[in-house]
């Protein structure tokens, strides 16, 4: 965890630049003061958590049809019980392109979410349910959203190697090395969104009335 | 009701978070990226796509009725107040209208790929268009209710139960 790293930085004499650190009175996010909401963003609804249905939604799918079409052996009997006609590349078409839209979508949902990042003010004093403060959350969230960002890429990279070139003429179009990978990677974006979550329902990241709140307003007044 | 779950935590859940959030994942990038690849398959003349297409309708439709099993439950838990109280109501009619379109599409499509999994009529692109519209406004009133009203979020069940809201 970044917690003991932090400590160091911040709270022992370790290296004098950075005990003595402070943060300004005047934090640059007050430029932009006049043009932002109660939520601290120019518009009502933020970006960010829209694009990541995206992200996380064709990963997951893809993935999932990968699987089936790596089992077509095992299930084809259901799916002719079921009077469902399927072919073993439509699956594996499924995995291809919808890890392609995947690829695209997260460049902008990472853009996104680090333009909703710097204008982020979590609620002070907070320590999320895994036991993380705002700014170690954040950290946490950012750098592994731009590693999230590069594991997709290189993913689809190794998907298409696979569909063009290595199994081209072969029936299951994945290695299983490439379905443990991806389910291992399940693992971290399901610990990664929760991060994501925590940022929005603990600390009111992006939220008006947990905003609103905080800022000691009645929302019987302030949101009606 | 209360009774069967597990005791509210301070999300007013008796889980961690809100899972209806997770599963609507599915729903949404499934439905809209159906609309887009029947597009590009019509546009670039690629049949391959509307298979594509074909299975994530299919999923988006398995995944909206899970969607609303767990937005029943949280909505009954989610205590709205002022204005999100019709948009809580707007946004479970329409999610249970959703799942009807949904299934119609999906029965529908399942006929057309019977049939000639090669081509698609323009009018199939057409209701496409209609489903894109409804995900976006239901994705829009769900967004209301976390964004704006902070629905299930710490700081407004503490308010809630502090009986300042």
């Amino acid at each position: 965890m970044l917690s003991p790293l932090l400590l160091m930085a911040g709270g022992s004499p370790l290296h004098p630049l950075l005990a003595t650190a402070v943060v300004p009175a005047d934090s640059p996010i007050s430029q932009l003061v006049p043009s932002l909401g109660a939520n601290d963003l120019p518009y009502a609804l933020p970006i960010h958590p829209n694009l990541v249905h995206f992200t996380i939604g064709l990963f997951v799918i893809a993935i999932a049809f990968d699987i089936a079409g790596a089992l077509y052996p095992v299930e084809k009997r259901v799916f002719r019980f079921l009077a469902l006609p399927i072919t073993r590349s439509g699956f594996h078409d499924v995995g291809w392109y919808n890890l392609l839209a995947c690829a695209i979508v997260t460049f902008f949902t990472v853009a996104a979410g680090f333009f909703e990042m710097l204008l982020a003010v979590p609620i002070a004093g907070v320590t999320s349910t895994i036991g993380l403060q705002s700014m170690e959350t954040m950290l946490w969230h950012g750098v592994g959203g731009v590693v999230i960002l590069l594991v997709i890429v290189l993913m689809t990279v190794w998907r298409g190697y696979q569909r063009f070139v290595w199994r081209k003429d072969l029936g299951r179009q994945v290695q299983w090395l490439y379905l443990l990978v991806a389910m291992g990677i399940f693992l971290v974006i399901g610990l990664h969104g929760t991060l994501g979550a925590e940022l929005a329902a603990e600390f009111g990241v992006h939220i008006t009335a947990d905003q609103l709140l905080a800022s000691g307003q009645n929302l019987r007044d302030a949101l009606p | 009701m209360q009774g069967l779950l597990p005791p509210l935590n301070d999300h007013n859940l008796p889980w961690m978070d809100t899972i209806h959030p997770i599963i609507v994942h599915f729903v949404i990038a499934m439905a809209i990226i159906s609309v887009i690849f029947d597009l590009i398959g019509v546009l670039t003349r690629k049949p391959q796509l509307f298979e594509v297409s074909f299975w994530n309708l299919l999923f988006a439709t398995v995944a909206i009725f899970v969607a609303i099993i767990f937005g029943q439950v949280e909505a009954g838990l989610a205590e709205p107040y002022g204005a999100a109280r019709s948009i809580l109501d707007l946004h479970s009619t329409i999610g249970w209208s959703l799942a009807g379109v949904l299934s119609l599409l999906t029965g529908w499509r399942y006929v057309l790929r019977s049939r000639d999994p090669q081509s698609l009529p323009l009018s199939f692109l057409a209701a496409g268009g209609v489903l894109a519209t409804l995900v976006v406004v239901q994705v829009t009133l769900g967004n209301q209710l976390i964004w704006v009203y902070g629905l299930h979020t710490v700081p407004v069940v503490a308010a809630q139960r502090a009986g300042l809201v």
